[in-house]
């Protein structure tokens, strides 16, 4: 069988067989003296990562924290689990009730975080240049697109999403109680870790790109109440799946209640400097922001 | 005939490969028997430029016309993502006499250069990180490439942008942005798309998509005259 095959792949070129003896030999010679074939140099190159991944996917390798392979364990996902997770951070009532604890604690990813930030970063710089159009639509003003929005978005939503949790991180962490009223149950939900922290900030942040959409809308009211449910909803589901944890804290009030106003002070600070004209309307502005 | 064969077998497994994988490079470039003498020091510049500007073009036809896979991926270069880099970010940037203006909005030339060469190494680096197959400057060069479209939209754009505007010319300029918006994705997904494992394929695309509608709304929200 082995015989046949190589056979036909000498006659395969459509060489006379004198002539055929010659180019081999002078391509054998070609890969380590020829620099312009670059073709040899990139398979060398990208068969070394997928050996090393091969181990890596079974018995959690430990790499080097400069190296590829260490980050390619957060970015392990496919594509059912990412819509699965976000589809979570919004109804959480169509996944499994402990779906926190089992999944999203034990396989944190950065997939999500990463690219629904940066959606959410464009989402906001698109449709707030939209909505600074339909504002300035019936005035005499040239109206120019302003670029910049999408560094103040880029700069609030990056702080969010790793200080917020980083801070509730260190705030679980430190402010837990070591009860001892029953063992079992604090083994299985120990407070979460950092990278599961920031994995669900980053997919609870996904609500906000409809949302950003919607925003665009020039109904104060209507605005508002955006702002109200997209917070609620977020926040609540925010709650919902640290709520084993944050019930073991000192601080459990404080913890849910900062938890909540960050999702309202961030969604507030979206629509009021993106999206809001800032000249109606005031009674309504002054009752949400107290409550 | 009888000679190769003997020297064929003394060869172990490993070497096979490689014999079998380099005689196929010649063949590509043309006559196998020119590049047994392949030299550049001697040839007169214009040829060396020309060569290398007509692997540049062919590269750009194979963008507009995306039926070969892997045209692109055999050779990178970073000539032709330079190229449109520099292309859109001089015709992108914002206006200087109306710095003084509250809201002149467009990107620096800085900016959009390094939304272009940072957005293609994040999204490069994304699909690494998905564990996809494929080297680094492979795909950058592949995203760079594929931006011909968008920035043959610009160069579109620019001209409709010399006429006095109403809003049918804007929702030209939006569908001609719209056309490159798709285009490239389409090329820059049928090139990129196959170096991923089954069922990442969909998490690898949505950056590239993104990454060609933040370039695209660039484009269509252009209109300093």
């Amino acid at each position: 069988m082995n015989n046949v095959n190589t056979g036909e792949l000498l006659n395969f070129q459509d060489y006379s067989p004198e002539h055929n003896d010659r180019t081999a030999r002078i391509e054998v010679e070609a890969v380590h003296t020829n620099q312009y074939n670059n073709m040899s140099t990139p398979n060398y190159g990208f068969e070394e990562p997928k050996n090393v991944e091969e181990p890596q996917a079974v018995p959690q390798k430990n790499h080097n924290f400069w190296t590829i392979e260490y980050y390619q364990k957060y970015f392990d996902v496919h594509t059912n689990e990412v819509v699965e997770r976000i589809i979570s951070s919004v109804l959480p009532q169509k996944v499994s009730r402990n779906y926190f604890d089992e999944r999203i604690k034990g396989k944190p990813d950065l997939y999500g975080p990463i690219w629904i930030s940066d959606t959410l970063i464009f989402t906001i710089a698109v449709s707030g240049n939209i909505a600074n159009y339909l504002q300035s639509a019936n005035k005499v003003v040239h109206w120019r697109y302003d670029f910049h929005l999408v560094s103040y978005a880029a700069t609030a939503i990056f702080c969010y999403v790793w200080l917020v949790p980083l801070a509730l991180w260190a705030a679980l962490k430190w402010t837990t109680l070591p009860d001892g009223q029953d063992e079992i149950e604090t083994q299985q939900s120990t407070s979460p870790t950092m990278m599961s922290l920031f994995c669900l900030y980053g997919y609870s942040l996904s609500i906000y790109i409809p949302v950003a959409i919607l925003w665009t809308i020039q109904v104060s009211w209507l605005q508002w109440l955006f702002v109200l449910m997209a917070a609620f909803v977020s926040g609540a589901v925010l709650i919902f799946w640290l709520m084993p944890a944050l019930r073991k804290s000192k601080y459990f009030f404080i913890l849910v209640g900062s938890i909540l106003a960050f999702h309202f002070l961030l969604a507030t600070g979206f629509m009021l400097y993106f999206f809001h004209v800032p000249d109606t309307d005031v009674p309504i502005k002054v009752s949400i922001t107290t409550s | 005939m009888t000679t190769f064969d003997s020297k064929y077998d003394m060869f172990p497994a490993g070497d096979v490969g490689v014999v079998e994988g380099e005689m196929n490079i010649p063949s590509q470039g043309g006559p196998s028997g020119e590049s047994m003498e392949f030299n550049t020091l001697d040839e007169p510049i214009k040829e060396t430029f020309m060569r290398d500007l007509r692997a540049v073009g062919n590269k750009f036809f194979h963008v507009l016309i995306p039926k070969e896979k892997t045209s692109l991926l055999k050779e990178w270069d970073l000539w032709g993502p330079l190229l449109l880099c520099t292309l859109m970010a001089t015709i992108l940037q914002g206006s200087t006499e109306r710095a003084d203006n509250s809201n002149d909005g467009g990107p620096e030339f800085a900016e959009v250069f390094v939304l272009v060469w940072i957005g293609a190494a994040v999204v490069t680096a994304n699909s690494k990180l998905l564990g996809g197959n494929i080297s680094f400057f492979q795909s950058v060069c592949v995203l760079g490439y594929c931006l011909f479209p968008i920035a043959l939209a610009l160069i579109i754009c620019r001209v409709i942008l010399f006429m006095t505007q109403n809003s049918f010319l804007f929702f030209l300029r939006l569908v001609i942005s719209m056309v490159g918006f798709i285009w490239a994705t389409f090329a820059a997904t049928k090139f990129l798309g196959d170096s991923q494992p089954e069922g990442k394929k969909a998490l690898a695309v949505y950056p590239i998509c993104l990454f060609y509608f933040i370039l695209s709304w660039l484009v269509v929200s252009h209109s300093n005259v």
